[in-house]
């Protein structure tokens, strides 16, 4: 069961940050609480306050920025994000992502600001908007200050954000033309086994760019350098060199893992690279749609 | 018997055999339905326990002074508080302190409970407790178990029960073995020597968990030193006899009450928390509710895993000359029913196949890890995967179609599998034709596709001891009382239709009142798919006993003196005139009230003389793709025939036979608990443990046998298990078709089947 | 004396309030303040779904989800589908189709399937799957209870 706790629901940033002077830092902001509140039914974590961000309008909603790219606020919900048709048009890949998201309670009830600020190892966003170059929107008492998500997930269930910030927005980039975004898993429990997101950028026919990120395999998500540069210079037209394939899934086979109830480290690699392969199709034949 | 077909004169259309919709189906889609879950009674105070985080150690002190300080908290106790209690259950052996004694036999035993208020307050008092303990060496494999020189962990013989469902003293050759069983007929040593083709084979099946979705729950009441348990279990008389030994009381001074139950499949067999419970309250001198997690379920009960090594001989003509096996099951910390489990399974690897020569031994073996027990399939599902495994072999190496060689060594119907028992009481070849067919065996799959057919047979039944009472009340309308639980099988409704066609009575007038040790008549218990086939035969005796009792009721008050009375469907016919079992109570009687009351008795007498009551069959087809590059396999189709003789009604026994093959194939595919070397439990919660899904589910068919060839009421047997027991063993056949690897470890993970198929290919796993 | 709040919600339709701790889940408040049992809790870790509850008309886990998050919200649970004791297209279709057996993840799947058939009255086959995967039944094998959505979904049309 949950242990005890006060609660408070502010209606703006100042009362929020209010409310987390009042329990003496001894708080946590939530939203969905999907995650926070089991880890608390566990007994793997307690808090003396319990924030709700629900009521403050500033987090809440979806847009398009200027340059065409995403602004989803921290309280936005994985269903929301399914639904939205902003995101279709900028990512559908984050749409179709989010409706996969453990099941649909989770999505109707759990944030995407929730997912990346709890970290899990395993999260199916995080994997994806680091492949896609996210940004994200912190809110302190002192202001705003912007960070790239690769600097924000540091550990497991570790981030940079200060236990008295709040993460306002996730900022996705639009794609650029000739850009292309997919994210592909697999899932034998609970939660993905291996998955893989990919961000190429092809002009002329010819990959020019790549990020590929494997995720649930180690402790954050990790951007494969390897495998991105592996596939820089392959041609995309008419299917991908086989050589640049093979080259990637070795920068994969040589990503360092943990045998787990999912399997063994040798079988999740092999996974990282079967997903790589579909990953890559999907998001060169997106690239090539926006040429 | 009456003939159901047989109108009479009240012309009530018989409700046998018929879909009658569920009786508890109004009451589960409202929520008004009522589990041990739901209900409180009054001054009730809630308990959670302490659970020892070691595997294996000597408990040296236990402070629980703090937690007695906390407002609200009404008791702390641990075994030194219960110097009044016989601690030690267990039908079979009674080896299972109800709280830990001295020592932890596995991680997550219960050592120390609190009695509160309310949930959260004991949970904080649990927090305050400290104990010492003192760590000792742990086993969690039968291997290690099995060690010359391996920790033992029950240094005391434990007392053997007369409940544990053989005959035989149980035999250890090793302190950790908790019991051995034996089968064994013919000429092991020729039928080998002269063989064609010796298979060989070593086997592994998970351990299981059944994952009832209502995890364990009971109430403990006492009052004038007598005892009222209600419980989400099984077995309610099984269950008072345990309470009543544990605290000294006459069972008759023992109440236990089962309302609906939210799962079962055997996990719910016999005692669990029902003695902890009533520890708790009998030292809070309140009512006390235990509701576990399903966390806590997880290490209250399991099934057991196996480690199977078989060799089966043939004839090149394909007959099958002997089988030999030596089964090794994990049960964990405490004997629970494995003892029977392994009986069973020792019984059932021989398969329903006529084998000249077997020899048998299964080792049921402790380990320090959560106790196993009885589980659907019973030991079957365990050695089938084996046994069966091995018939696809030698029909490969024969050049045999797989289906052909069953066909060839399938007992007839009224055959005996070994000496002694009863004639096989089914049509096997006609049962394997009929998936056959359905799985359009003689075509050839889709490429890449695989498929397969599955056997088994289970002496089942358990014993048939139960009794019955029909009352038919003045108004003609009829109460059933049966010890039976209603634990989603749909007992509650098939009962039902049972009394009244043998009452010729509308269906909707006859109610069943079930599992209250006080209010309802002795039942051994509500499992070994018994329920319609050994119920069902008391209450039809109860039944007859009643219109027996009316029909000399009508000659003494109804017919002229010297007049005829004859019997018919759903009441008399006296001097030519139809009087309704209502009309002969209140003749009786002399006004508008009364009752007669049918006693039924069942025990091994008569048809039920011959052990096992019936032979549960287990008739399954698969088809499987199989995804090679993650190694996932799909089961495309599923095939399951019920061999049930007759169906009282067979929805119930499709929604069975369904339910059955897709927890197999859970089984097959992904269920599994693991343990590391030092006792924990690897993610022992439904985030880790993977059962079926609705997106899981192949196209399925579900067919009926029914050929009126089992002992029970209008020649029913019993189902429910049965189409587990194939299933694991049919899709590594369909596997091996399909890629021609051959798949021994169940559950068939992903991983397994890469390595599997990286061998084939590469010669490397 | 630990904090309490009072709450305002709407049960089935009609006003409830309650006070409650911040800590209690909507399951806990269901179930052991306001007596509705229906809602099950099973594994305690939202993969179940056996404690599926409507909140505005979203199907959450009402085991992972706080009570005092549905102030001024309509919940919506098992006991309100009947109306009138009429059961429900829905629940008929339960009946019909047998679609449940010991029926403790059934008032999950109704929720579940109750959210789904609001959102889209006509789901196809795969709809229905997709609507329930995260709901687990140990008894059925799920056919029955595929088939009795859909028929409930050709029953309103």
């Amino acid at each position: 069961m949950i242990p005890r706790f006060a609660h408070a629901r502010p209606g703006s940033f100042d009362e929020a940050f209010a409310a987390f002077d009042a329990a003496g830092g001894d708080a946590a902001w939530y939203a969905g609480g999907t995650e926070l509140l089991q880890v608390m039914k566990m007994g793997l974590a307690r808090f003396g306050t319990l924030i709700d961000l629900k009521g403050i309008a500033g987090l809440a909603g979806i847009a398009g920025d200027d340059a065409g790219g995403l602004v989803i606020g921290g309280t936005a919900t994985h269903r929301e994000i399914e639904r939205s048709p902003v995101v279709h048009a900028v990512a559908p890949a984050l749409a179709a992502l989010a409706a996969q998201v453990a099941n649909p309670r989770v999505r109707n009830q759990g944030t995407l600001g929730g997912n990346l600020c709890f970290a899990e190892p395993h999260s199916d966003p995080a994997t994806f908007l680091l492949a896609a170059g996210a940004r994200l929107d912190l809110r302190g008492r002192s202001g705003r200050r912007e960070v790239a998500i690769d600097e924000f997930l540091v550990g497991p269930f570790a981030t940079t954000r200060a236990a008295d910030e709040i993460l306002a927005a996730v900022l996705v980039p639009a794609a650029a033309p000739g850009e292309g975004r997919a994210y592909e898993k697999i899932v034998f429990r609970e939660r993905p086994a291996v998955s893989v997101a990919v961000r190429v950028r092809v002009a002329d026919g010819a990959i020019v760019e790549a990020r590929v990120v494997v995720g649930s395999m180690t402790d954050v998500p990790a951007v494969v350098a390897g495998a991105g540069a592996a596939l820089a210079g392959s041609s995309a037209d008419g299917g991908i060199a086989e050589d640049s394939l093979t080259a990637a899934a070795e920068a994969l086979a040589r990503l360092p893992a943990e045998d787990d109830l999912d399997g063994s480290a040798d079988y999740k690699r092999h996974l990282a690279g079967v997903l790589f392969r579909r990953a890559v199709r999907a998001a060169v034949s997106e690239a090539l749609a926006r040429a | 018997m009456i003939d159901p077909r047989d109108p009479g004169r009240s012309a009530v259309p018989s409700p046998i055999g018929e879909r009658v919709p569920r009786r508890d189906g109004v009451a589960k889609v409202t929520g008004a339905a009522r589990f041990t879950s739901d209900l409180a009674v009054p001054g009730m105070a809630v308990a959670r326990v302490m659970r020892s985080p070691y595997a294996h150690a000597r408990i040296r002190s236990v402070d629980t002074s703090a937690a007695r300080e906390v407002p609200g908290v009404v008791a702390v106790v641990t075994a030194a508080d219960l110097a009044d209690v016989h601690l030690y259950y267990g039908h079979a052996l009674a080896d299972h302190p109800l709280i830990a004694d001295g020592v932890v036999r596995f991680a997550g035993e219960p050592v120390v409970g609190v009695v509160a208020e309310d949930a959260i307050t004991a949970a904080e008092a649990l927090e305050l407790v400290r104990v010492e303990y003192e760590p000792l060496p742990v086993v969690t494999t039968v291997e290690a178990a099995l060690a010359p020189d391996a920790p033992v962990l029950h240094e005391r013989a434990a007392e053997e029960r007369p409940h544990r469902g053989f005959e035989e003293r149980i035999e250890r050759d090793h302190p950790n073995v908790c019991s051995t069983a034996r089968q064994r007929w013919g000429d092991i040593a020729a039928a080998f020597d002269g063989a064609d083709l010796v298979v060989e084979g070593t086997y592994r099946y998970p351990i299981s968990y059944a994952f009832a979705m209502e995890p364990y729950t009971s109430i403990a009441s006492w009052a004038d030193g007598a005892l009222t348990v209600w419980s989400s279990c099984q077995h309610p008389f099984m269950v008072r006899d345990d309470l009543a030994r544990c605290f000294d009381l006459p069972q008759s001074r023992v109440r236990v009450i089962v309302p609906f139950v939210g799962g079962g499949y055997g996990s719910k067999s016999y005692t669990k928390i029902e003695p902890l419970t009533a520890a708790l309250a009998l030292r809070a001198r309140r009512p006390v509710k235990l509701a576990l997690s399903i966390d806590e379920s997880i290490l209250t009960t399991r099934g057991d895993g196996a480690v199977v090594r078989i060799a089966s001989a043939f004839d090149r003509d394909g007959g099958l000359r002997g089988r030999r096996a030596e089964i090794l099951l994990n049960t964990g910390a405490y004997a629970e029913n494995s003892p029977l489990v392994g009986r069973k399974a020792a019984n059932r690897i021989a398969g329903p196949y006529r084998i000249p020569a077997v020899d048998v031994t299964c080792r049921v073996v402790y380990t320090n890890t959560a106790p196993a027990s009885s589980f659907r399939g019973f030991g079957a599902p365990q050695g089938n995967l084996a046994g069966e495994s091995q018939i696809d072999e030698a029909a490969e190496r024969l050049g045999f179609d797989p289906l052909e060689l069953r066909r060839r060594n399938i007992v007839s119907p009224g055959e005996s599998l070994w000496p002694g028992v009863r004639g096989m009481d089914a049509d096997l070849d006609a049962d394997v034709c009929l998936v056959a067919e359905q799985l359009d065996w003689w075509s050839p799959p889709a490429p890449g596709r695989g498929r397969a057919i599955g056997i088994s047979a289970s002496d089942a039944g358990s014993e048939p001891v139960t009794t019955s009472v029909v009352r038919v009340g003045a108004d003609g309308s009829v109460t059933v009382t049966a010890g039976s639980t209603e634990i989603g099988q749909g007992s509650s409704t098939v009962l039902a239709q049972v009394a009244a066609g043998e009452l010729g009575v509308q269906l909707e007038r006859v109610e069943v009142l079930q599992s209250d040790t006080a209010a309802v008549s002795y039942d051994r218990s509500t499992g070994a798919s018994r329920t319609t086939t050994l119920m069902g035969l008391a209450i039809a005796a109860a039944a007859r006993d009643a219109r027996d009792q009316l029909v000399g009721w009508a000659r003494d008050t109804l017919a002229a003196a010297g007049g005829g009375v004859e019997e018919t469907h759903g009441g008399v016919l006296a001097d030519g005139t139809f009087h309704d079992w209502g009309a002969v109570v209140r003749a009786w009687f002399g006004g508008a009230y009364g009752e007669v009351i049918g006693r039924g008795y069942l025990r091994r007498e008569g048809a039920t003389a011959a052990m096992p009551p019936f032979w549960e069959i287990g008739c399954v087809g698969v088809e499987v793709s199989v995804d090679e590059e993650t190694g996932r396999i799909r089961v495309e189709r599923l095939v399951t025939v019920g061999d049930v003789g007759r169906a009282i009604n067979p929805q119930l026994v499709e929604s069975q036979d369904l339910g059955a093959a897709i927890m197999g194939m859970g089984m097959a595919l992904g269920e599994e608990l693991i343990w590391t070397e030092e006792g924990a439990l690897l993610g022992g919660s439904m985030v880790d443990y993977r059962v079926p899904r609705a997106s899981d589910i192949p196209a399925v068919t579900t067919l009926l046998a029914e050929r009126g060839d089992g002992v029970g009421v209008y020649g029913a047997k019993g189902g429910g298990e049965g189409a587990l027991n194939p299933v694991a063993a049919a899709v590594a056949n369909a596997v091996r078709r399909a890629t021609g690897v051959r798949l021994r470890e169940a559950p068939f993970t992903p991983e397994r089947v890469w390595r599997a198929l990286r061998e084939r290919d590469f010669g490397d796993g | 004396m630990p904090e309490t709040v009072e709450l305002g919600f709407a049960v089935n339709g009609r006003p409830a309030t309650v006070r409650v701790e911040p800590r209690e889940t909507i399951a806990d408040v269901l179930r052991e303040r306001l007596g509705l049992t229906g809602l099950k809790v099973s594994c305690d870790a939202q993969v179940c779904g056996a404690c599926t509850v409507l909140v505005d008309g979203l199907a959450v886990s009402g085991c992972t989800y706080l009570a005092i998050d549905a102030d001024g919200r309509t919940v919506a649970t098992v006991e309100g589908l009947a109306t009138d004791d009429r059961l429900s297209p829905l629940q008929q279709a339960f009946i019909d189709e047998a679609a449940f057996q010991c029926g403790f993840c059934t008032p999950g799947m109704l929720m579940a399937a109750t959210a789904l058939l609001a959102e889209n009255p006509t789901p196809t086959r795969d709809e229905v799957v997709a609507a329930i995967d995260g709901n687990l039944c140990r008894c059925t094998g799920y056919v029955p209870i595929v088939e009795a959505i859909l028929r409930a979904a050709k029953a309103a049309r």
